[in-house]
């Protein structure tokens, strides 16, 4: 069952069609990938999701029912541009959105405490904010997003601003959430994390949606017949014109191949197998980078 | 409405919390008093410092009035008979620096009633303000003398008269009770001030912190927890309360400063402190006595509960009338710099309303004032001077009512402009842009 359902939704800013009917499933438990270029209607989809804005037509369904102003007491939200309370101290910060969220004070005030313990950062407790490193803010904003364990958990850009460190911490966080039953929306233009941990996504350029589905699936779609060859001895390999074609490449161990049209898998190997002592020989499908990039430009 | 509380709490205690808070707010009334007594220390410091004597040489053309000038301790004079073919210039060469000025008194000043002075510097105001009481005095005394008649003098003085008019007030038992004009104009001053300095200034605070929130983008995480419009009146109200706080602890401290200084001062005060007054002044005691009771019993005559009740109805319709409007318009800009195109306007008719204020103090029952006192955007400040003089009760009704009336419009108003201009950034808004969004 999907946990939200995104009907046919449009919202129209000054004449600008920013959302032109577009459908968003996502899964119950699911990292979910929302994609697009800039200005291309990600933070309009995320902000009515949120009921932040209302949408000019469509539905957004969650759990299979209209969704209501309470049940964003059920929601997480890490907008993608950070911001906190400067001048707030850690502690009164966290306690104050959470309760913002519909926790209780005391409640809150002992999540607070095992959250910062998580991260490394009880002892800011009673700091003002502005005195934390950007890193650290970054914490305590994802903090203040997921204390109250909201169901449905909507991250815009996560990742930025993150050493690989801190980077790595928060993904095993985002999974862990994932794996206790949360349901993730994931916002991004870092294709190499969707690759990692999103299950699905769903692509949106110039106010609709261009691309959706299972990455594995996509990654299938999108493949080009591309293969990396590896014979004995590192030797080049030639083209064979009836068969396939060189792909001039330097990222890869050995030769890359593109086979030409209609042309199978067996019988290339069965040709290299005839004039090279064939090592390896493996599949190249192509990057959720490729896939975007080919899908925006068009 | 549990969230609105939370907010509500939050702002008041972000503000309340603040050292700068608490030093401000027991500092001001000091300030107050403090540069209300600069004048007065400006001018003590004035007198006590200037130890320098004027040396002046009277050159007496009419053998008589030379003595009308007295030595002092700024001033010396050295008294010579003259004629009229005395060169003051000459005079005062040959002199050199033994002399700073001459005042020549003519034969004939008695009828002139004009004497000179001549000097290479320029001679101040008070010197002359000197020169001419000496004159005047003693040309009166000679005058009074002229007469032939010994108890002129007497007479005169005996018939000097101080009149003033005793203003009572019929309560609605009938009841006498005397007032004063002046000092229910203070009053009503005073209030109208507080009431423009106050809505402004949490207005500005208010805007500020819209703006601020906007800025470090916490506003969206915040609208991802309630609704706008709750979070722009829980600014609004925690802000507004932060104000009355403020007027609260300033009224206990007034009551606390009040009742000691009843206890020093008036209870040795009302015995000691006017004799020490009518010597000082010249003045006769009875006169201070009376000013003094009288103004003490004008006081007392001012309904103190429903001038304060009145004052807090408008303060806060007043408050939420303007500060809607600074957070509504707060909201359309990035940064406080850009805000003075909306502020501007704002301020104004605030600005308007003060000046109404003042010049219905001269007549707080005219039709301007009547009219200012109703109209919404100017009564919360122009009804602060009618107060102490009795509104009529349907004037007062009508003016609140539609003054909250007002006031929920605004911030109908400011809270449409407010859900969209938060989350907007980027471009500079016009007015016209912004007016679009409360359709």
């Amino acid at each position: 069952m999907n946990f939200i359902d995104v009907n046919s939704v449009v919202k129209q800013y000054d004449g600008h069609l920013a959302l032109d009917h577009v459908d968003l499933h996502v899964p119950q438990g699911c990292i979910y990938g929302l994609l697009g270029p800039n200005g291309a209607g990600k933070t309009s989809l995320i902000r009515i999701i949120n009921r932040i804005t209302r949408a000019d037509s469509g539905t957004v369904l969650l759990n299979g029912r209209e969704m209501v102003q309470s049940d964003i007491a059920n929601i997480g939200y890490l907008p993608e541009e950070r911001g906190l309370y400067k001048k707030l101290k850690v502690g009164d910060e966290i306690v104050y959105l959470a309760q913002l969220k519909g926790m209780p004070k005391r409640l809150a005030v002992s999540e607070m405490e095992k959250w910062l313990q998580r991260f490394d950062l009880t002892e800011w407790k009673g700091r003002k904010v502005e005195e934390l490193s950007k890193g650290m803010q970054q914490k305590v904003q994802f903090i203040t997003t997921v204390i109250h364990r909201p169901q449905l958990l909507i991250f815009d850009e996560p990742f930025s601003g993150f050493d690989p460190v801190n980077a790595e911490q928060l993904k095993r966080e985002i999974m862990q959430l994932c794996n206790e039953g949360a349901t993730i929306l994931f916002s991004t233009h870092n294709m190499a994390s969707v690759e990692e941990i999103c299950e699905q996504i769903t692509l949106i350029n110039h106010s609709r949606v261009v691309l959706e589905g299972r990455v594995d699936d996509i990654k299938q779609q999108h493949k080009k017949n591309l293969f990396v060859v590896n014979v004995k001895g590192g030797k080049a390999i030639d083209p064979c014109d009836n068969l396939f074609e060189i792909v001039p490449s330097h990222e890869h161990s050995g030769t890359l191949i593109k086979l030409n049209k209609g042309v199978t898998l067996h019988d290339t190997i069965a040709y290299l197998n005839d004039h090279y002592t064939l090592t390896g020989i493996t599949e190249q499908l192509p990057s959720m980078h490729e896939i975007f990039i080919e899908t925006v430009q068009g | 409405m549990n969230k609105l509380k939370l907010i509500i709490q939050h702002e008041y205690m972000t503000i309340v919390g603040k050292k700068s808070f608490i030093i401000m707010t027991l500092l001001i009334p000091f300030l107050i008093i403090l540069v209300g007594c600069i004048p007065v220390l400006l001018a003590y410091i004035n007198n006590s410092a200037d130890t320098s004597v004027t040396r002046i040489a009277v050159i007496d053309e009419s053998n008589q009035f030379g003595a009308a000038f007295k030595n002092s301790t700024n001033y010396n004079f050295v008294v010579m008979n003259g004629d009229q073919s005395f060169n003051p210039h000459e005079f005062y060469q040959k002199a050199g620096d033994s002399l700073d000025a001459i005042v020549v008194i003519p034969a004939d000043v008695l009828n002139t009633q004009q004497a000179t002075i001549y000097s290479e510097n320029a001679i101040d105001n008070s010197t002359i303000g000197y020169l001419t009481s000496c004159l005047n005095d003693t040309l009166a005394s000679a005058k009074i003398a002229s007469f032939n008649d010994p108890e002129l003098q007497s007479k005169i003085e005996q018939s000097q008269v101080n009149a003033s008019i005793k203003s009572i007030k019929w309560d609605e038992t009938g009841k006498e009770q005397e007032q004063s004009a002046e000092i229910a104009s203070v009053l009503g001053m005073i209030l109208a001030f507080l009431t423009y300095t106050f809505v402004l200034s949490y207005g500005a605070m208010i805007m500020n912190s819209v703006i601020e929130e906007k800025t470090n983008r916490i506003v969206e995480v915040i609208v991802s927890s309630c609704r706008p419009m709750e979070l722009m009146m829980g600014k609004i109200i925690g802000v507004g309360l932060v104000g009355l706080t403020q007027f609260a602890i300033w009224v206990v401290l007034l009551g606390i400063a009040g009742s000691v200084l009843g206890m020093l001062g008036l209870g040795a005060g009302a015995v000691a402190s006017p004799e020490a007054m009518t010597a000082g002044m010249n003045l006769p005691q009875g006169s201070v006595d009376t000013e003094l009771s009288g103004i003490i019993s004008a006081l007392t005559s001012i309904n103190y509960v429903s001038l304060l009740g009145n004052f807090v109805i408008y303060f806060i319709g007043g408050y939420l009338l303007y500060a809607s409007l600074f957070a509504g318009f707060g909201s359309a800009v990035d940064q406080a710099s850009d805000s003075s195109q909306f502020t501007m306007p704002i301020i104004l008719i605030m600005v308007v309303a003060l000046y109404a204020g003042v010049a219905c103090i001269e007549n707080p029952s005219g039709p301007m004032a009547v009219w200012c006192s109703i109209i919404p955007f100017t009564s919360p400040i122009v009804m602060m001077v009618r107060l102490p003089f009795d509104v009529p009760w349907w004037q007062l009704l009508l003016s609140i009512a539609l003054l909250y009336a007002t006031a929920l419009l605004c911030i109908w108003i400011s809270a449409r402009i407010y859900r969209t201009g938060i989350l907007l950034y980027g471009k500079k808004r016009s007015l016209k842009e912004v007016v679009k969004w409360i359709k």
